[in-house]
């Protein structure tokens, strides 16, 4: 097991290296100029030509990606070329709040897509199947930007239950939350279903059945215990991406998270900005998949890292 | 599940009520400001905070009229080349320290300083603040500090606007003691005192009471960040907001909702679609006046744009000296325009890629214009690409056409006039269509030198109505700025430029 985490953790490296190399290219091909979104209206040539050189953006590719790196490595992600904040500190600032965003909305989709999975496997077929699917199809279907509004224009405009945006306590995640979760209740749901409905029809359940154990014995620790390893990988996967910032959601919800540092990143050509979001957010990515890995263990025993 | 349901808007009860204290001023910004030094600030948002913490020796009221700051009179000799500025006394920072001519001074090398990433600009006119700023000088010799009460500018060449330039973010003042890190710790002598900022959720400032001009009516204001323009309106019509700019696809809900709530005020603003004049058929003045012709501005500006906005004749919008009412736009006739691209040599027309940017209003211009373009035979690709793209493209000449705003740092024709259209500007300097013509440069150079004001309006006229006649652009309107106010709140008003609000006089009645 330790070693199996060791050797997965030294894989990160040339995995992030590689991550690092694509960013580079992409920004380097990329239209738009760093310097002109820095400079604001009103430039002059001489300003834009300065600064060009004191950033060294004229320096060959390979020069400018090696001393990077050798910062990155030295444990530097750099300043940022517009705000002139140092990188690593923007990003702790802000993963805080993407980091409760995530967990909230994946509290939300593993509350209720495990339960709607589970009441759906049990009792196929019945009403509460069909609007269960129903309820997945609109989690898919339904864009995430149109969810927000919608929920915002109910729930805080017309109802006045929550707030519409903004960044604080428990009514303040509610919205947010939903709309981010929304797509992972409809996934989980059908996945759940799926796998239970395997186990559920499989020779041991009879077998719970015959010999009296009651029905929520059979569905939870027989039936759902078994049918996690899918439902696992749903919830890893999708927890690594709602990590790596939920740009749409964090924008409509003024929720002050990675995802609208990146984005304002890209946007202004800040180039030091979005290699170091980007490695930084990589990182977290790659961790939650190598935490998935190992819970797989923890759920099926004939799962073992040696 | 009723319990939990119950539960939950127990909850969020609560919670809401938390938020409503009153006597707090909301405002909100479309984006994380990029600073709170001065020295550093190249945008708007950053702009607008700045005015709100720092003073400025002058500055500009809400309708945009020069007032004095921390200088209370100034005097400019016959060339419009040296300024003497005579500061108030008794002026104090935040933390308590005298505000004096060194501070001012001080203030100026730091934003010209080598390194600096500000927006220099309105400091580049001081004699050696280029040598400064580029490391070939020690300090700027244009400017001088005789006494704690004075401070004269000697400029390179005359200009008759300098102390407005001085009213800019850039320019604002702050203790000769600041540091590198001043953004995270912003200390000024504004009527607003920095509280706290976390990046990308809100701003608080807290009432200077020690405040020369007199403490602000509020006790405090909060600036939330807040990107999404629907969920702004949200947020005004659940209370949260004091005041909301209201875009101009969303104008007839708002009128048809909340009439009674809408302030509406002329920007100081030109739309525009600027044509690069130095690119093939686009170099014939013909050429440009059949686009003019060829596009029906008067059914565009009053459709989707909700009719907020005044037909363009000239790049001087209303409420600037020079701008020319008289003036009759291009008049929308088809005929004319195939006309005179026949008379060009193009009658079959050509094909040319308009850039633009993803605001949704441009979007539908854009079409708008692609549409009545093509039926005078000129087939346009619309190339929509992020601010940041466009604005490199447009700046590099890559661009037929390029359609955006111009907003006026300063409510005078120089600002209309010099960087659109003189060419030591192409490009970078604003002049996007690449414009060169001898005559108008030497028209716009006299109009920023000369003392006399009657002559000053005279040459913008002349500039403005030369600047039509060569067509460097498509003129399409001057917007119509429209905010919606809380019914509570009085004392604001929209500001006719971005450093003319600070929120000293509005307050929630109770």
């Amino acid at each position: 097991m330790k070693s199996f985490i060791a050797v997965r953790l030294a894989l990160m490296v040339p995995t992030l290296l590689g991550v690092l190399i694509v960013t580079f290219l992409l920004l380097y091909v990329a239209p738009g100029d760093p310097v002109q979104a820095m400079i604001g209206e009103r430039a002059d040539q001489a300003t834009i030509d300065r600064l060009r050189a004191e950033l060294r953006l004229d320096d060959p590719l390979p020069v400018q990606f090696g001393r990077y790196v050798s910062s990155v490595v030295q444990g530097d992600l750099g300043t940022s070329y517009i705000t002139g904040r140092p990188i690593a500190a923007d990003l702790m600032d802000r993963f805080p709040a993407t980091l409760k965003l995530a967990a909230s909305a994946m509290l939300f989709a593993a509350l209720f897509g495990i339960s709607i999975g589970i009441y759906s496997a049990w009792r196929p077929g019945s009403w509460g199947d069909r609007i269960s699917a129903l309820i997945a199809y609109a989690g898919v279907s339904f864009p995430v930007y149109w969810v927000g509004l919608l929920l915002i224009l109910v729930f805080a405009v017309m109802l006045r239950w929550f707030p519409a945006s903004g960044y604080g306590g428990f009514a303040f995640l509610v919205l947010p939350a939903i709309t981010l979760g929304m797509r992972s209740v409809a996934f989980l749901s059908r996945m759940t279903r799926a796998a239970m409905q395997d186990v559920l029809r499989s020779d041991f359940v009879r077998t719970a059945r015959a010999k009296g154990l009651g029905e929520t014995p059979v569905v939870l620790s027989h039936g759902l215990r078994n049918a996690l390893i899918p439902i696992v990988t749903v919830l890893g996967l999708d927890f690594g991406s709602y990590l790596t910032g939920s740009i749409l959601t964090e924008t409509i919800f003024s929720w002050p998270g990675v995802g609208r540092y990146v984005l304002t990143a890209i946007e202004k050509r800040d180039l030091p900005a979005v290699q170091g979001s980007i490695l930084f957010l990589s990182f977290v990515f790659v961790l939650v998949n190598l935490v998935t890995d190992l819970v797989y263990a923890k759920v099926d025993p004939r799962v073992a890292y040696d | 599940m009723r319990r939990l349901a119950i539960l939950l808007v127990l909850v969020a009860a609560a919670c809401a009520d938390a938020g409503q204290d009153s006597g707090t001023l909301r405002y909100y910004l479309t984006a994380d400001p990029v600073s709170l030094d001065p020295a550093l600030s190249t945008d708007v948002q950053s702009g607008e905070m700045i005015t709100m913490l720092f003073d400025n020796l002058v500055r500009f009221d809400v309708d945009a009229k020069l007032v004095p700051g921390i200088a209370t009179r100034w005097e400019v000799d016959s060339t419009a080349s040296v300024y003497t500025f005579h500061l108030r006394s008794g002026v104090t920072f935040h933390d308590g320290q005298p505000l004096t001519a060194k501070d001012v001074e001080a203030s100026i090398l730091r934003a010209l300083a080598p390194g600096s990433r500000g927006r220099h600009w309105p400091l580049q006119p001081i004699q050696g603040a280029s040598d400064y700023a580029e490391g070939r000088a020690g300090g700027i010799s244009g400017l001088v500090v005789p006494d704690d009460s004075t401070v004269v500018f000697t400029l390179r060449e005359p200009l008759n606007i300098f102390p407005k330039f001085l009213a800019m973010p850039v320019a604002a003042i702050v203790p000769a003691s600041a540091g590198a890190d001043f953004s995270g710790n912003p200390l000024g002598s504004g009527p607003w005192k920095f509280v706290s900022w976390q990046h990308d959720n809100a701003l608080l400032f807290a009432a200077n009471e020690s405040y020369w001009g007199g403490r602000p009516e509020s006790d405090s204001i909060r600036v939330r960040i807040i990107p999404e323009a629907s969920t702004q309106a949200a947020e005004f019509e659940t209370g949260q907001l004091s005041v909301v700019e209201i875009p101009f696809s969303e104008t007839q809900r708002w009128e048809q909702e909340h009439g009674d709530l809408l302030q509406r005020r002329a920007a100081i603003r030109d739309f525009y679609i600027a044509i690069n004049t130095t690119r093939g058929p686009l170099a014939d003045v013909r050429v440009r006046r059949a686009l003019n012709h060829a596009v029906n501005v008067e059914t565009i500006l009053s459709t989707i744009m909700a009719g907020r906005g005044v037909r363009a004749a000239g790049a001087i919008p209303p409420g600037v000296s020079g701008h020319d009412p008289s003036r009759k736009p291009y008049e929308y006739d088809p005929e004319r325009a195939r006309q005179l691209l026949a008379e060009a040599g193009y009658p079959d027309g050509f094909p040319l890629q308009l850039w633009r940017s993803q605001r949704t209003e441009i979007a539908r211009v854009s079409q708008a214009v692609q549409q009545a373009l093509g039926a005078v035979g000129i087939t346009v690709e619309i190339l929509e690409r992020d601010a940041t793209s466009v604005r490199a493209a447009v700046r590099n000449g890559e661009t037929d056409l390029f359609i955006g705003d111009w907003y006026a740092d300063y409510p005078d024709p120089e600002n209309f006039t010099w960087p659109l259209f003189h060419s030591r500007n192409h490009g970078p300097g604003g002049n996007y269509a690449f414009l060169s013509d001898p005559a108008l440069d030497a028209m716009i150079v006299e109009l920023r030198t000369t003392t006399d004001e009657a002559r000053k309006e005279e040459l913008a006229r002349l500039v403005d109505t030369r600047v039509f006649e060569l067509a460097p652009w498509i003129f399409l309107w001057f917007p119509e700025d429209m905010w919606a106010t809380q019914p509570d709140l009085s004392g604001w008003r929209i500001p006719a430029v971005f450093t003319g609000q600070r929120w000293t006089e509005a307050v929630v009645s109770e």
